[in-house]
């Protein structure tokens, strides 16, 4: 009774700051800060100067990277009592990717600020999201705990493959490597929507 | 009687291991994320067994190599997700017989999904092969290496209680292994998994034995450091992998590789003026090749002063031959066994005899209209009409250079065979200067 009581006199923010800490949101924060610095430390000791596509590793990895951060913070410890509950989950959910997604997207942007043109900005953000989609896709489908095997094994391949690939369709199947713009960006567009409203609206699978 | 039947019928422990839980997705993964990788570069490997071997070795060490490991550490976290530990710290097999029965058969769908990757690809080059054979020994070094990423994975499953553990993992090791690729002439880069030799390059015989006690050694090391019942024994599994890793770091590049006993033989065609020789690597092709050239070697018959075949080793052709234009790497004249353009396969053929590349625009051009003459007549060029057509809507010295070639061309076809030939021996006598000395007028 004290602690219903307790409940209703809670502040407003209550309930999601509980929502973040169960699904570990905080953790998540200071891996993606972390990351994001990596990032930043890589791209400039590449010396993109030389060559702007030897940002490559970086705009491909760590995307992919974030998104497993991203993807394992969906996960939950209680999936069954979560579904028992009156109020919908998908407001929640759908705050949850779309900030960890922006955030991230921000941060690892500044890592490749300067050579608008090629490997930047867009291309960071284009691939945060597409890499983002793919894994909360997973997330609904396999299950937030694998949910960065799909996009790994997707980003991976292509990274490989992709160099030497030529065609009409290649700026679309291997977005992840193409430089900013083009119709990669719309790929990518379209995995993020369709994989985080799969996830929005189905929530991880157990 | 009951239980003795029902012990006669239980299934193998193994079993469970090896049909269900996440093994068979892992297999499935690297096949996927292989076949995916290898299709997308299909021109480049299909039909040449060097290249497809290549192909393989860089996708299965840089790609499945980190899934491997990513699956293995995932693997290793079970017991502790489903909270029994406890439960299997009190079974009567000791820790290494849990840990091998739990590791090796997600290394077996590992190794079985590469394995996949290797039959498709295999199958897609013996399709249309031009020549050589296939490199098993490199497809089970590379076995050794994902079977060994397993464990390692395995054993950092269980050691590290991170939901992200398997995901750094994979993505560090991909970050660790293209590092030691990208100067592969590092002697570190030579215990990267990922370096290899160029496709005309072999292994020395004993470079796959020390990877894989390299990569294996290390494995072993890591399983027994974690569960072996007398952990100090892990020093041997140890010190041969130092001992392998030593020999690897202290050998360099030459002593590493050679190249192929195939790669330094041709197959030739001696029925032709010059002889054609194709890289035994690609010696079905040689058909495809002399019927390409035979625009070109029919209407050089009889000439002389004529390189005596065209070559198609690794170095520079010997004074006497001329170099036959490139038909490695494939993927550009050469694909899936078929030349792309003959046309202009036997236009770069005619240019390695005459095309005088070592001299400036400036020398050649007083007989400018001399070497286009011979070069439309013996093979020209896929788009002549369009050059022509350029020069005719250029500047009034473009309209003199193309009459004069035009001029060049009708003298050059006017003649009769005999003295055709005999003016073609001429000038086959000067292709070899700059400075026009003896070239025959048209």
């Amino acid at each position: 009774m004290t602690a219903l009581l307790g409940a209703r006199t809670a502040t407003p923010l209550a309930g999601p700051l509980l929502y973040a800490r169960s699904r570990a949101v905080p953790r998540a924060l200071v891996v993606l800060l972390a990351s994001a610095g990596l990032a930043v430390w890589a791209a400039h000791g590449l010396d993109a100067y030389v060559d702007p596509s030897r940002r490559v590793p970086v705009v491909a990895l760590t995307p992919l990277f974030t998104s497993a951060v991203i993807g394992t913070s969906l996960y939950t410890a209680s999936d069954e009592l979560d579904r028992t509950a009156v109020r919908p989950w998908w407001r929640l959910r759908a705050v949850h990717l779309l900030t960890l997604s922006a955030l991230t997207a921000g941060l690892l942007s500044l890592a490749v600020l300067g050579h608008p043109s090629v490997f930047g900005p867009p291309a960071m953000v284009r691939n945060t999201l597409g890499t983002t989609g793919l894994t909360a896709a997973a997330a609904a489908l396999l299950g937030a705990r694998l949910s960065w095997l799909p996009a790994f094994a997707y980003v991976s391949a292509v990274y490989v493959g992709a160099a030497s690939a030529h065609g009409r369709l290649v700026t679309v199947w291997a977005w992840p490597m193409q430089p900013d713009g083009g119709a990669g960006a719309w790929a990518a567009a379209a995995a993020f929507v369709v994989g985080g409203g799969l996830y929005v609206v189905r929530g991880a699978r157990p | 009687m009951t239980l003795v039947a029902e012990r006669t019928h239980a299934p193998h422990p193994l079993r469970g291991e090896v049909v269900h839980g996440f093994g068979p997705w892992a297999g499935a993964a690297v096949l996927l994320t292989l076949a995916i990788a290898l299709a997308a570069s299909l021109d480049q490997w299909q039909g040449g067994w060097a290249e497809t071997r290549e192909q393989l070795h860089t996708a299965a060490t840089l790609l499945g190599a980190p899934l491997a490991l990513a699956a293995g550490c995932r693997h290793g976290g079970r017991e502790r997700r489903r909270r029994t530990e406890e439960l299997m710290a009190s079974a009567a097999r000791g820790p290494l017989a849990r840990l091998l029965a739990s590791a090796l058969p997600l290394a077996l769908w590992v190794v079985a999904g590469y394995a996949g990757a290797v039959v498709l690809a295999w199958l897609a080059t013996w399709y249309c092969s031009m020549g050589d054979g296939p490199y098993p020994v490199a497809v089970l070094t590379d076995a050794v290496v994902l079977a060994s990423a397993v464990l390692v994975g395995q054993v950092v499953g269980r050691l590290v209680a991170w939901r992200l553990a398997a995901p750094l993992l994979a993505v560090g090791a991909y970050a660790v292994l293209g590092v030691l690729s990208y100067d592969g002439q590092d002697a570190l880069g030579h215990l990267s998994p990922v370096v290899d030799g160029t496709t005309d390059d072999v292994p020395v015989w004993w470079q796959p034995v020390a990877m894989t006690v390299w990569t294996g050694g290390l494995a072993v090391t890591a399983v027994m450091a974690h569960a072996a019942r007398r952990r100090r024994f892990a020093v041997l599994p140890l010190a041969a992998a130092a001992a392998a890793g030593a020999l690897l770091v202290q050998t360099d590049n030459a002593g590493l590789w050679h190249t192929g006993a195939l790669a330094d033989r041709q197959v030739c065609d001696t029925s032709t003026t010059p002889q054609i020789c194709v890289n035994a690597r690609y010696g079905d092709l040689l058909p495809q090749v002399t019927d390409a050239l035979s625009g070109l070697t029919g209407r050089l018959e009889g000439v002389r002063n004529l390189p005596v075949r065209f070559e198609d080793r690794p170095g520079e052709p010997r004074r006497d031959e001329a170099q036959l234009p490139m038909l490695a790497p494939i993927g550009r004249s050469v694909v899936r066994g078929e030349l792309t353009e003959p046309r202009r396969y036997a236009w770069e053929a005619g240019m390695a005899l005459y095309g005088r590349a070592y001299c400036s625009v400036e020398e050649t051009r007083d007989w400018d209209p001399v070497d286009n003459a011979v070069e439309h007549y013996l093979a020209p060029i896929p788009k002549q009409a369009y050059f022509d057509e350029q020069l005719a809507e250029g500047s009034a010295a473009d309209r003199d250079r193309l009459e004069a070639r035009l001029a060049a061309r009708a003298r050059l076809e006017a003649m009769g065979e005999a003295e055709r030939r005999a003016w073609l021996s001429e000038y086959f006598a000067t292709v070899d200067r700059c400075d026009g000395r003896g070239v025959p007028t048209l």
